[in-house]
């Protein structure tokens, strides 16, 4: 304990703290947030395990039902249908966890330290504050998304007969990005941004708020533009492929598109109930046919098209690498604008 | 002489405010250093710039004989207890132990256990439920079982009560007797820091306005006492002067210390006495150059 064990080590051959030491730290501050969300998962995953055997059970009876278009079959069948059509108030919860799980998991990782000014004792250790952030930064996305993907897969699992059944597609808003590999971009999305929040306000509960909020409106913006990630595919007929996400739907006469208001006075000229003007683009047909003309019959039998634009459910995963792939690319670059704010700036 | 800090025209601003300018230093190794000023002076901002945590706005930081701070040697050698013992408070304090221990390269593990008995601190008590004086003991502790050659302390004193800081003070000073090790510390308690400073710096509105030894200081400064209507010693720079009837009280630098002129009485000032006259000089300049800028 002499000076000259102080002196013995020269400046320039400081070697870097080893990982597994690090491994040791980042276990024991983490371990709290890293069992709350391993336990919320755990009662999840129990509740969709439970309820995905019931749910394959029920299929399996409908399925084994024999001969197919019996009534009593077919009874069982809409019965299914009905049952499930309406995913209820849990899969809600299931369409936040990757966003949830991400900012809950990114947001404390730097901001907590801030916060509580232990970032003075932190990067004032040997380690330095780059190690020491990488240590932490890195297991975390990787336990984020292994974790994730995991839940995902039980999602997928516990979805399929509702895929099958045609209830749901795969590709619909509430089903696509809890799935597959696009779950793993979404929390590695928030998590990025839970991290960065979490610098940048130097306290966790508004970074919390910031990466939620900025996620979720992600999402939202994402809900309409993925049916852009490929020109979808057009088709005349009524019933289309099963499981496809249908993107647009409207009417066509002579090969140019047909407004709704030339619709409607078309058919008000021909005295038959105008059509229901659906929400967004889509023109849906649902009036009932009065002075015993079917207005869809009508159109068709003058010269109108019905067109629907649909993405089919072949393209599921290349859009889940599409979307997968941008995410995890918008988190790689998150994480490294905090790297670099770490380094660069003043704690 | 081998220097643990050296600055040369160092400043930091923080938006628009400047924090620290002009500070050029030399801080010879194996003394208490004793960074002194008001409250919002720009100490903080030193000991941040010389630890790493901030980086200069202007000028240079070296610290162990020139190496940046911040850099990886610079974080190995140089120990930083923050202002109010910044500790995870869900850990226990041998966590913290083993903590510190895999983040450092050299840690005493020994030494901190040891020094953990000794001061009675319940290791598997989590430190937010520790008492002040023995979370300032255990971050203390933290900080000397790395073995570094410069001890940081911001502020280590403030919070605590008399025994504490009297306590505090003894397991620094100790660690400088058998370890070497040097020590820059900031306090605006002046009183303790009479009999263990060994060089002072005085820094206001953040510009350093007295730098040396603390033998020195009080060499090259005397308290006078003489007619009003006199000049005195003609060498003599008045660092601040008030009167009292006929009488002039000043604390002047001196050239030589000599006796004083006739007529006037000299006896030497503590270095309470010496920080005081330059802070209320200080003050009254910064008035007078806000009037002046009001004008």
């Amino acid at each position: 304990m002499s000076t000259t064990t102080l002196a013995g080590v020269p400046p320039q051959q400081v070697r870097p703290i080893p990982w597994r030491s690090l491994a040791w730290v980042i276990w024991r501050r983490q371990r709290t947030t890293t069992l709350t969300i391993l336990g919320i998962l755990g009662l999840l995953a129990i509740y969709l395990l439970v309820s995905g055997l019931q749910m394959r059970s029920a299929w399996n009876t409908v399925q084994a039902c024999t001969p197919v278009h019996s009534s009593a079959c077919q009874f069982a069948w809409e019965n299914f249908r009905n049952a499930h059509s309406n995913p209820g108030i849990v899969s809600a919860v299931f369409i936040f966890a990757p966003l949830l799980i991400g900012a809950f998991a990114g947001a404390p990782l730097i901001g907590r330290d801030l916060e509580t000014g232990t970032f003075r004792y932190a990067w004032t250790q040997g380690v330095g504050r780059l190690r020491w952030a990488v240590a932490l930064l890195v297991p975390g996305a990787i336990a984020v998304g292994v974790l994730t993907g995991a839940f995902g897969a039980l999602i997928a699992w516990h979805d399929h007969p509702l895929w099958e059944a045609d209830v749901a597609s795969r590709l619909q808003a509430s089903e696509f990005p809890t799935t597959g590999i696009a779950i793993v971009g979404w929390s590695l999305a928030a998590f990025s941004l839970g991290v960065l929040a979490g610098y940048l306000w130097r306290r966790v509960l508004p970074a919390l708020a910031t990466a939620i909020g900025i996620g979720f409106g992600l999402a939202l913006a994402t809900s309409k533009l993925r049916f852009r990630y490929m020109a979808p595919l057009r088709t005349k007929s009524l019933d289309f492929v099963t499981g496809s996400q249908t993107v647009q739907q409207w009417w066509e006469k002579a090969g140019a598109v047909v407004s709704n208001r030339d619709l409607n006075t078309a058919l008000q000229s021909a005295g038959i109930q105008q059509i229901d003007i659906g929400n967004g683009g889509n023109t849906t047909v649902t009036a009932s046919p009065s002075n015993g003309v079917d207005p869809i019959t009508y159109l068709l039998q003058h010269g109108y098209q019905q067109w629907t634009s649909y993405q089919p459910s072949s393209r599921y995963w290349r859009f889940q690498w599409i979307e997968f792939g941008w995410l995890t690319a918008l988190a790689v670059l998150l994480l490294a604008a905090t790297f670099l704010l770490i380094r660069r700036r003043d704690a | 002489m081998t220097t643990v800090i050296e600055t040369c025209e160092l400043g930091k601003n923080y938006g628009r405010v400047v924090a620290l300018t002009g500070c050029t230093l030399d801080v010879p190794e194996g003394q208490l250093v004793a960074l002194v000023g008001p409250n919002g002076a720009g100490k903080s901002t030193l000991l941040n710039l010389v630890v790493g945590l901030a980086a200069p706005t202007s000028g240079t930081v070296s610290v162990l004989d020139g190496v940046p701070a911040g850099s990886p040697p610079a974080l190995d050698g140089i120990a930083f207890v923050a202002q109010d013992m910044p500790l995870y408070r869900q850990l226990s304090a041998l966590d913290m132990i083993h903590l510190t221990r895999n983040l450092n390269q050299r840690f005493d593990d020994a030494f901190a256990r040891r020094r953990l008995e000794d001061l009675a601190i319940p290791g598997r008590q989590k430190t937010g439920k520790l008492s002040g004086g023995q979370r300032a003991q255990l971050a203390l502790t933290l900080a000397l079982a790395r073995r570094p050659r410069l001890l940081v302390l911001d502020e280590p004193t403030a919070s605590l009560d008399p025994l504490a800081r009297h306590d505090f003070m003894a397991t620094v000073m100790t660690a400088m007797a058998e370890d070497g090790v040097s020590v820059l510390l900031s306090s605006h308690v002046l009183a303790e820091l009479e009999r263990v400073a060994d060089h002072l710096i005085l820094i206001s509105h953040g510009r350093v306005h007295l730098n040396g030894a603390v033998e020195d200081l009080r060499d090259r400064h005397r308290l006078v006492t003489g007619p009003r209507d006199q000049p005195g010693d003609p060498e003599w720079r008045t660092i601040q002067q008030s009167t009292a009837g006929v009488q002039s009280h000043r604390l002047v630098e001196v050239a030589n210390p000599g006796p004083p002129p006739s007529g006037w009485e000299a006896r030497p000032v503590s270095l309470e006495e010496l920080t005081m006259a330059y802070l209320r000089e200080d003050a009254r300049t910064a008035r007078t150059s806000t009037l002046e800028a009001i004008r």
